[in-house]
């Protein structure tokens, strides 16, 4: 790397300060590059080089198929080990840019005999991905405002929580390369829309095309663009640059997206993405307008013009509408629903309002994932509004719809990040060159800053604020003192160095467990790591029969698959409601009922999550009213979740409890012979350390399943299902019963296949358990 | 009526003064691809979309060139030069090229 | 007559030579005279020793003596050898008998010829796997787990014995039953057999134990040892173990309940093992397919590395694991170099994972450095070699050789060195650093000139 150093040194050195300057930002983008690809390894430090959570076993196991099988197979991979007996065709059901970006990735690697294991490869791609968003935000940044503030926003957005949630070292997800497909295509959109160039257009379409493949927030581009596009056409700011380099975005990137099996015909089938469709023939009707206008000059086609684009917009839209009714449309999906009408999943898609990561934002959230950003993004966003232009009329309508959509959904934070950074990035180089312009020992940014500014006013109508700031200052140099001036600087200062401290703070505290590993601290500060998921998920490869099927509540689908190897019932791709229901059924019913649904879905194990005996509060118990729900939404006469409370309405697991929950599969499952173990000297025996109550059913048997293996901590407990002939019952014929076949298949949920832990904690779990156990 | 049809007439003539020839070749070549893009619409409508991938790629294909070329139209467009500075007609003409080349990439792809 | 004899036993000797022992006689004048045997039950592998005084009851010097395996039991033989009283290893054969083919025999050569009326002394040691066998096959997890193991009462050989005497060691005081042919004494946790006298030769008499024996019966089934070697001074060893437990199945529920409360050591399951590890080993790591085993500690010793192992979960009967166990050492403490540009390694062919372990397949690979030549291989004992194979290390363009080696049912005495002799250039070594220069070297240079074209395509826009 040194080389690298003084090869551009010494060329720099040949082109005088522009070189030097530029050799700066180098350097700075490799900082920040490497400060957030170190930040990121906490989770690898402390444990070890390994998959996090849930849906990333998943994207692995993808992987690694494909991998091993090659690309076709890849797409033609039929799953039978998942959503047992359905199976899941997963090459059209997924959003291949992941697989496809790491397994290139081996391949190039391996073709240098670089033997670099895949696991590995797919561990570290999101840091590495982190690196090229940053260069990515700052090159948007720079089209935005100038190589200061660029600069600036690079580094936040390399160490900023917000997006080091999704990215850290095994966090390996579609939004750890997402997020730099967005910056990207972004940054290609603004160049496009500035020089009004085809190339840039292509460049950009192509860079949708990868988002497109990578992630399902690609409709979230598609949506910005036009509206983009719209209101500079509000404002009146059409212009020949903005329709080429829509045109030519639309209708390439309109074709690409449809490349990507998963998308299909979506892009002109459903009203998510009409607008833009919409938007592309209103820029026809406004250019063939303003073309007649040219050819003719005469004022009285001004009036054609507006109402002719009113009289075209309104036919575009009534298209859409009426295509929706036709049916040719599809309308929107639940999950869009719910980001309109936060109460909607609620009350119309349980699966969907289960998962924590869909619900409304804290203030909290927003501060603990943005902290100074979040205060200094408005003053950004108010120097973008003043100066306005057409890239910056982008960047305020990103911000706008990015804080509502984060505040709608927690996950959708991660969209308002890179906006947040860029700018207050912008702020700060603004605050910074109000405040440092005389210091001889300038920001080295403010070298570049200088010059770009100079030929973008020149390119421009709008003259731009920075310009003007210095003009200011020339005129009355003592507007601020050079002892405020040096307050302010330390001050701001101080802030981007809390930034720093929190930042990492953050990532090292709440976003670096792998939760498949477990920490606890005792006291005298050594640590004991739990291992009780990777034991029970092991124990079920090696001990339990190839095509033996397990069920489980879905969270566990993907790391059943991933790493016991497994058929499973239901997994993370919560595409099927009714399977699920099924399951939750099962779970929720007694025994006997319980069991005639598992043989009817052919079930050898089944495993449940119980947190009782170390006080883990992410168990099955405490999502059981989800199952309970999810169950009712489909099976109604059979489930009520009235029963499973107590006459108060309360949720208890013990002796007040309702006698439903009490003798359901869940808890005679999670409690077997728990009400015999004593933990410790001060607690009576069957104490469940994560409800702080002693169970309310102590003394029962199982007469359908035994106990085929609990982990060490209790954390995970495996029961096999008995065959019919294993005790004295009569066999049930085929015909008797009670359940349905599952193959209906929900329309609901197909859309958005994600989801993960509900009730995952905040804060990292290891420091609540050490709480509790200390 | 009459005074769309003297508008028409003026716009046909002031057409034929002012356009150069090279944007009249361009002109021709787009009105060219509208018919095609209606044929291929109106065969759509009295023979059915299926298979629906072969028609979109096909029928998107014209759009796409349809777009480019005025694209390259505009860009050509003496009339235009104050708003593409950094773009010469050569570097127009090879953008449109390098569209057109992606372009087709993904039809023949798509087509099936 | 002494002249024919002297042909007969030239002849003898070219044929004996010739067919590779093919056609050895039994010679009725060599006796046992005491035969003192140990039979070692302890662990689930059968361990047996015999002091053996040989004597020539005729007058013409005698050089081979043959040993003979129970009947049943030759596929259960992993490993024999006999020593000399000065604890010398003889040469030991597998041979044929005419009129015996359906018994195994083993062919001993005696150091010098055993002459007439003459006594020497020689140490059998052989080891069983597989022959003791859990009765009942399928246990609970609060039972005991008790094993049967058949042998003969008598020493079983193709000569007459004078005087023999057997004595069998159990690990447990507690023993269901056991064939009691007298004269017989059990005490504390060992019978003994005999003394028994004038045996003929291929007496055999079922000798039955019933006893329990909660020792770990581990079985690898499968072991695939890799060791590569780098002149930069390093060899990693990393090996693929597939382990089962081989004892009485599990039959019915596992209770973690009452796992946790059973705290006696002596339980059938195996919750953790050692292995030994060379002094040197350095950088060991302990995973499986899932990751990181995060349940082991290393203990250094004075001359070795304990390693205590935990499997992810406790094995009980029927259980399979399966884990990767890796490690490097020092070169300079296996690889020699023997003069000019020839190297020899010397590493075991199979290291230890347990106390009494069994590995039922081994295959150990060795992957030689860049650009070996003249490749020799000395093996401590007879094993099977697969076809070289070629494999790509981090940068190889030129592939390195692998040898692979196979083979089965192997046991603690089978750890023994390996030898492999190579001749091998020092200069190879730079053959990467190289390739890595030039790679970088060409990189600069494409991004030189990437920044010179740049500036062109700038200047012919300008022009136009």
């Amino acid at each position: 790397m040194s080389q690298t150093y003084t090869k551009k040194s010494s060329i720099s050195k040949l082109n005088s300060k522009a070189g030097i300057s530029s050799l700066l930002i180098f350097v700075i983008l490799l900082l920040a590059w490497i400060a957030g690809f170190s930040s990121r390894l906490f989770a690898v430090i402390r444990f070890e080089s390994i998959i996090h959570e849930f849906d990333p076993w998943f994207n692995y196991r993808a992987t690694a198929y494909m991998v091993k099988h090659g690309f076709y197979n890849f797409l033609n991979w039929f799953d039978e080990r998942a959503w047992y007996p359905l199976g899941r065709i997963v090459g059209g059901t997924v959003y291949p840019g992941l697989m496809i970006t790491s397994g290139s990735i081996h391949y190039l690697l391996h073709l240098l005999h670089i033997n670099v294991h895949i696991r590995d490869i797919c561990v570290f791609l999101a840091p590495v991905f982190s690196g090229l968003t940053s260069i990515s935000t700052y090159y948007l940044t720079k089209e935005l405002w100038s190589k200061g503030a660029g600069l600036f926003a690079a580094c936040f957005i390399a160490i900023v929580p917000g997006y080091i949630s999704r990215s850290v070292a095994g966090s390996y997800d579609n939004e750890g390369i997402a997020i730099f497909a967005l910056q990207f295509t972004y940054f290609l959109w603004i160049k496009s829309v500035k020089t009004g160039s085809v190339f840039w257009a292509v460049a950009s379409a192509l860079s949708y095309f990868y988002m497109v493949s990578a992630w399902g927030g690609y409709v979230f581009i598609i949506n910005l663009i036009p509206l983009h596009v719209f209101v500079l056409l509000l404002m009146g700011r059409f212009s020949n640059r903005l329709f080429t380099s829509y045109t030519t975005f639309y209708i390439l990137g309109l074709i690409m997206s449809m490349q990507i099996p998963f998308v299909g015909f979506q892009p002109i089938r459903t009203s998510e993405h009409m607008a833009a469709s919409g938007v592309f023939a209103l820029m026809f009707a406004v250019a063939t307008l303003k073309y007649l206008q040219s050819m003719m000059s005469k004022s009285e086609f001004k009036s054609l013009v507006i109402y002719g684009g009113l009289i075209a917009a309104g036919i575009v839209f009534g298209t859409v509408v009426l295509l929706t009714y036709a049916g040719f449309i599809a309308p929107w999906s639940g999950r869009f629903y719910s980001l309109w009408d936060t109460g909607y999943a609620k009350i119309h898609i349980p699966i969907i309002a289960s998962v924590s990561e869909h619900q409304p934002t804290t203030w909290f959230a927003f501060f603990f994932d943005l902290h100074v950003l979040v205060a200094t993004f408005p003053a950004g966003l108010w120097y973008c509004i003043k100066n306005i232009n057409d890239e910056r009329v982008f960047v305020v309508l990103y911000a706008l719809s990015a804080v509502y959509f984060a505040g709608v959904m927690v996950r959708l934070m991660l969209t308002l990040t890179p906006v947040v950074c860029i700018l207050s990035g912008i702020a700060f180089s603004g605050l910074l060159e109000l405040f440092l312009r005389d210091d001889e020992i300038a920001k080295p940014e403010e070298s570049g800053d200088e010059e770009h500014t100079t030929p973008k006013n020149r390119k421009y109508d709008k003259v731009g604020r920075v310009p003007k700031m210095k003009h200011e200052l020339n005129k009355e140099p003592d507007g601020i003192g050079p002892n405020i001036r040096t307050i302010i600087s330390v001050v701001i200062l101080l802030l981007l160095m809390l930034f720093a401290v929190h930042c990492t703070w953050v990532t090292s505290n709440a976003y670096s467990s792998p939760s498949i590993v477990l920490a606890s601290y005792s006291g005298d500060g050594t640590r004991q790591i739990l291992d009780d998921f990777r034991e029970a998920y092991f124990w079920l490869s090696q001990n339990t029969a190839d095509e033996a099927r397990v069920m489980s509540w879905w969270d566990y689908g993907y790391q059943i698959a991933g790493m016991a190897n497994r058929t499973t019932l239901v997994d993370n791709n919560t595409w099927n409601n009714s399977h699920i229901a099924l399951v939750g059924k099962a779970m929720s019913s007694n025994e006997s009922a319980a069991y005639t649904i598992m043989t009817a879905l052919d079930v050898d194990y089944v495993l449940v999550i119980f947190g009782g005996v170390i006080g883990y509060s992410g168990d099955d118990i405490n999502k059981f009213l989800w199952m309970v729900r999810i169950a009712e939404g489909e099976h109604p006469k059979d489930i009520k979740e009235s029963n499973y409370f107590t006459e108060q309405g309360e949720f208890r697991i013990d002796g007040e409890g309702s006698p439903t929950l009490l003798n359901c599969l869940m808890y005679k499952l999670s409690y077997y012979r728990f009400g015999e173990l004593k933990l410790d000297y001060r607690t009576p025996a069957g104490y469940d350390r994560t409800r702080n109550a002693v169970i309310g059913n102590k003394d029962f048997q199982l007469t359908y399943l035994e106990e085929a293996y609990t982990t060490e901590h209790w954390l995970v407990r495996i029961y096999r299902v008995k065959k019919p002939d294993e005790f004295n019952r009569p066999r049930i014929p085929v015909a008797n019963r009670l359940v349905k076949s599952p193959n209906f298949v929900s329309k609901k949920s197909t859309k958005r296949k994600r989801g993960t832990l509900k009730n995952k904690p905040v804060i990292v779990k290891g420091k609540r358990l050490s709480s509790k156990q200390s | 009526m009459a005074n769309i049809g003297s508008v028409v007439s003026k716009f046909y003539s002031e057409y034929s003064i002012k356009t150069p020839k090279k944007m009249k070749i361009i002109d021709a070549y787009l009105l060219y691809i509208l018919l095609t893009g209606i044929v291929q619409f109106v065969y759509c409508l009295l023979v059915g979309t299926f298979p629906f991938n072969s028609f979109l790629s096909g029928f998107i294909s014209t759009v796409g060139s349809f777009v480019l070329a005025v694209c390259l139209r505009l860009q050509v467009n003496p009339e235009n030069k104050n708003q593409f500075q950094d773009i010469s007609p050569e570097r127009g003409y090879a953008d449109f090229i390098f569209a057109h080349v992606v372009l087709h990439l993904v039809v023949m792809n798509f087509i099936g | 007559m002494t002249i024919f004899k002297m042909l007969k036993f030239l002849l003898f000797l070219f044929f004996s030579q010739l067919v590779s022992a093919a056609i050895v006689q039994i010679d009725q004048k060599l006796v046992n005279k005491n035969v003192e045997r140990s039979i070692d039950l302890t662990s689930h592998l059968v361990k047996v020793t015999a002091a053996i005084t040989l004597e020539n009851t005729g007058t013409s010097p005698i050089s081979n003596y043959l040993i003979v395996l129970e009947p049943g039991t030759s596929g259960n033989l992993s490993f024999i050898s006999v020593k000399d009283a000065l604890k010398e290893e003889l040469v030991v054969k597998p041979t044929e008998v005419a009129g015996h083919t359906d018994k195994v025999f083993y062919n001993v050569i005696l150091k010098q010829p055993l002459g007439g009326s003459r006594t020497v002394v020689l140490n059998l040691e052989y080891v069983l796997t597989e022959a003791i066998v859990p009765y009942p096959n399928e246990i609970t997890q609060k039972e005991k787990q008790f094993v049967r193991y058949f042998g003969s009462h008598y020493f079983y050989t193709p000569y007459s014995t004078t005087k023999q005497t057997t004595t069998v060691t159990l690990n447990s005081r507690n023993i269901e039953n056991y064939t009691k042919l007298k004269p017989v004494s059990q005490s504390d946790s060992s019978i003994i057999y005999g003394p028994y006298t004038d045996v003929a030769p291929f007496s055999f008499d079922v000798l039955s134990i019933h006893y329990e024996n909660n020792a770990p019966f581990l079985t690898v089934t499968h072991l695939h040892r890799l060791i590569e070697i780098s002149h930069w001074g390093n060899i990693a060893v990393e090996e693929n173990i597939e382990i089962v437990h081989s004892g009485a199945k599990l039959k019915g529920p596992f209770s973690r309940y009452d796992y946790q409360r059973d705290t006696s050591s002596n339980h059938h399951s195996v919750k953790s093992y050692r292995t030994i590890l060379p002094a040197a080993a350095y950088n060991i790591y302990y995973r499986d397919s899932n990751g990181n085993i995060s349940t082991s500690t290393v203990r250094t010793r004075k001359d070795w590395i304990e390693l205590e192992l935990r499997p992810r979960f406790p094995l009980f009967g029927g259980w399979r694991s399966s884990y990767m166990l890796g490690y490097n050492v020092p070169s300079y403490q296996y690889l020699y170099k023997k003069g000019g540009n020839e190297y020899v390694l010397s590493m075991r062919l199979l290291d230890h994972i347990y106390d009494d372990m069994h590995v039922e397949e081994l295959e150990t690979n060795v992957v030689l450095p860049v650009g070996v030549k003249n490749v020799k291989l000395n093996a401590p004992y007879e094993v099977e070699r697969l076809g070289d194979g070629k494999t790509f290390k981090y940068l190889d363009s030129l592939g390195r050789v692998v040898l692979r080696l196979k083979k089965s049912n192997l046991v603690e005495q089978h750890i023994q060195d390996l030898e492999i002799s190579y001749e091998w250039d020092t200069l190879t070594l730079l053959h990467e650093p190289v390739l890595l220069a030039v790679a970088l070297y060409v990189l600069f240079i494409i991004v030189i000139i990437y920044v010179r074209l740049d500036f062109s395509i700038n200047k012919s826009e300008k022009k136009e």
